[in-house]
């Protein structure tokens, strides 16, 4: 184990997978943004800069050009800066890299990584802000992981390069200076796998990405109160680990769903759409989603302060499911 | 059925030909037979230079089709009876019944995806490069496409990463426009290689109805591609065969007689232009025979054998059942 940041950890797992595999090739600069900890993308051009492209500001080319390389054969981490943009390529992540293994019989394989930052970002506006996670999970064939810690982002991007299935790698700009324990030596986190980051009884909070520090902090906040709240991070989207997270509902009876994206359509819906089919009988009260007012992002600071789920909010919607 | 015509072996390119042609007419008749087969888009009148293409890539070359895609793959050895399953979404479809006449798929020929998605597989087709050239492969990466397709957004990032890279790819781009219909293309450029050459892309025009121009001007190409010279954008001019945009299946110039090959004074009909001045498949049986490549009867053979296959096909694909519901979620992830 080594104290590391978020960053450090991502670029461990490009390291080590290039290191071991010639036939992998990564597009895009910038991997780790443009803030205090982009220079930390160094360790990787050092060793393995003849595999980096810094392609045209061609976001459906690039990922043409990645969805064909993977198909051709070579592995490629894809990388798309903020989310947001990932909109000028989603006929061909959904069209082309989501349908192609199904659609010819199973003859095609698309190992790629489409990583990305989504959502608050401090400026981002209605066009740098977007969390496009349950937009792209509306859709089959593609694998959808959004890590949380400096552990888990090493684990489980090494478990996605080395995939033969699509992966949309939805990170958040905000925790690449955060630290955490990170094991040496390279290791997989698996799809399908939920962390439990704190247990409790009382009540179940279900949150992803930068939303899952938001539900510690509020859980910290509540244990003041007596509410034990039980924190359940998903990791992966696509595939979701429903068992983890209905046995925690089965335990506390209640739940609250945390994301960053909109609430129509959103993971959290889902979940609470899954709670009512499968533990009905286990709720004791009615579900909670906290996630962004339906409004386009706007820059103003208290307004885009807003827009944040932050624990705040989640406390409120706690102390309304268990009241 | 039968391998790639070999560079250089006419007769053996005239047969591709036919093949092509006796598939798609083949197509036609299963459309007009069974209900729930897709909308057909047909690769008639484009024998020539699908043939020509072909007959200069290797083996191991990747194709990305677009939608009009059945003669490429069964030119260069996807079995027609498969094709014809998957183009009635049968079981023994080459996708499994999951693509349809749009889509066919067989990696095993150098196929990769088919996107009917426009300009789809023009992106995907650099990325074929890309991935040949970070392996180190001496193989080239082809895309065909109508000229309709440049009016995409996506063709010019393509070409343009492309050329930036000096990736290894073949564009080679069906320009079936036609002054009096809707045009298919609509650019403000005044040819359609106006957009590659702006991209530094090398372009060559052909006539796309004449086999051997083809076949020399593709040759030249993937020569170019294949030394490491980087991208080339081939478009090869064709008339647009009347029946090229139909919405139920129709024979409009009628199914192909190749003794209208020498007996031109039998061409009649609303299209007999067409017929007479536009088909390449039937101008290239009047050249073997003109030049003593084929006799007439060898050509009839050759058209004899190939409806034998063809028979054959419909036959497989016909015996074959619908899949099983109870496969539908199978390789929906790899």
């Amino acid at each position: 184990m080594t104290r590391k940041t978020y960053a450090e950890a991502l670029i461990d797992a490009l390291v080590e997978r290039a290191g071991e595999e010639k036939n992998f090739a990564i597009i895009g600069r910038g991997i780790l943004g443009h803030g205090a900890q982009a220079h930390l993308v160094k360790p990787l051009m050092e060793k393995f800069g003849d595999r980096v492209t810094d392609p045209p500001t061609s976001e459906g080319a690039v990922a043409s050009l990645g969805i064909g390389a993977a198909m051709a054969g070579t592995r490629i981490f894809a990388h798309f800066g903020t989310a947001s943009f990932t909109m000028e390529a989603v006929n061909q992540i959904i069209h082309e890299a989501g349908v192609a293994h199904s659609m010819s019989g199973g003859q095609i394989k698309v190992p790629i990584v489409f990583h990305m930052f989504h959502g608050l970002r401090r400026g981002g506006s209605g066009q740098h802000s977007l969390s496009p996670q349950s937009m792209f999970a509306n859709n089959p064939g593609l694998h959808l992981m959004m890590p949380t810690t400096p552990g888990d982002v090493k684990g489980m991007l090494r478990t996605a390069l080395k995939s033969d299935t699509p992966t949309l790698f939805i990170d958040h700009a905000a925790l690449l200076g955060t630290e955490g324990e990170v094991p040496d030596g390279p290791y997989e986190i698996p799809l399908g796998e939920a962390a439990i980051r704190r247990e409790g009884d009382d009540v179940t909070i279900v949150a992803t990405s930068r939303a899952v520090h938001w539900a510690e902090a509020a859980a910290d906040q509540l244990a003041g109160d007596g509410i034990d709240a039980e924190v359940v991070d998903p990791r992966s989207v696509v595939p979701l680990d429903t068992e983890t997270i209905l046995k925690s509902i089965r335990k506390t009876g209640r739940l609250v769903c945390v994301e960053e994206g909109y609430q129509m359509c959103s993971i959290g819906s889902e979940i609470a759409a899954l709670a009512a089919e499968q533990v009905f009988k286990s709720l004791k009260a009615p579900v909670a989603r906290v996630a962004r007012p339906p409004a386009p992002v706007p820059f103003s600071p208290p307004l885009e302060e807003a827009m944040m789920p932050g624990p705040g909010k989640i406390v409120a919607a706690v102390k309304t499911v268990m009241a | 059925m039968t391998a790639p015509p070999a560079p250089g072996d006419r007769a053996a390119l005239f047969q591709c030909m036919v093949l092509m042609r006796r598939f798609e007419e083949e197509v036609l008749r299963v459309a007009r037979d069974h209900p729930y087969v897709g909308r057909q888009h047909l690769h008639i009148g484009h024998e020539a230079t699908g043939a020509g293409v072909v007959s200069a890539l290797s083996p191991d070359d990747l194709f990305h089709t677009n939608h009009r895609n059945h003669g490429y793959l069964i030119a260069r050895g996807a079995d027609p009876g498969r094709a014809l399953a998957e183009i009635m979404g049968r079981k023994d479809g080459l996708n499994g019944g999951r693509g349809g006449p749009w889509h066919l798929c067989d990696r095993s020929a150098g196929f990769q995806s088919t996107s009917a998605m426009v300009g789809g597989s023009v992106g995907l087709a650099v990325g074929a490069g890309f991935g040949l050239k970070t392996q180190g492969s001496k193989a080239i990466s082809v895309t065909h496409f109508g000229d309709g397709t440049l009016d995409e957004g996506i063709c010019y990032e393509a070409l343009n990463l492309a050329s930036l890279l000096a990736l290894p790819v073949l564009f080679l781009c069906e320009n079936n426009a036609k002054e009096g219909q809707r045009p298919s293309s609509m650019l403000a450029a005044k040819v359609l290689h106006d957009v590659p050459d702006a991209l530094q892309i090398r372009s060559l025009v052909v006539d796309g109805r004449d086999a051997d121009a083809v076949a020399a001007a593709a040759a030249d190409a993937v020569a170019h591609i294949r030394n490491g010279s980087g991208p080339v954008f081939l478009q090869a001019d064709l008339e647009r065969w009347p029946g090229s945009h139909q919405t139920k299946p129709e024979f409009p110039t009628g199914v192909t007689d190749l003794t209208l090959a020498w007996e031109e004074d039998r061409i009649e009909g609303p299209h007999a232009e067409w017929v007479r001045d536009h088909d390449g498949l039937r101008a290239y049986a009047k050249k073997l025979v003109a030049d003593g490549t084929l006799s007439e009867d060898q050509v009839l053979e050759i058209d004899r054998d190939v409806l034998a296959a063809i028979d054959e096909a419909r036959a497989f694909a016909e015996a074959s059942p619908y899949p099983d519901p109870s496969g539908l979620l199978d390789n929906v992830f790899a």
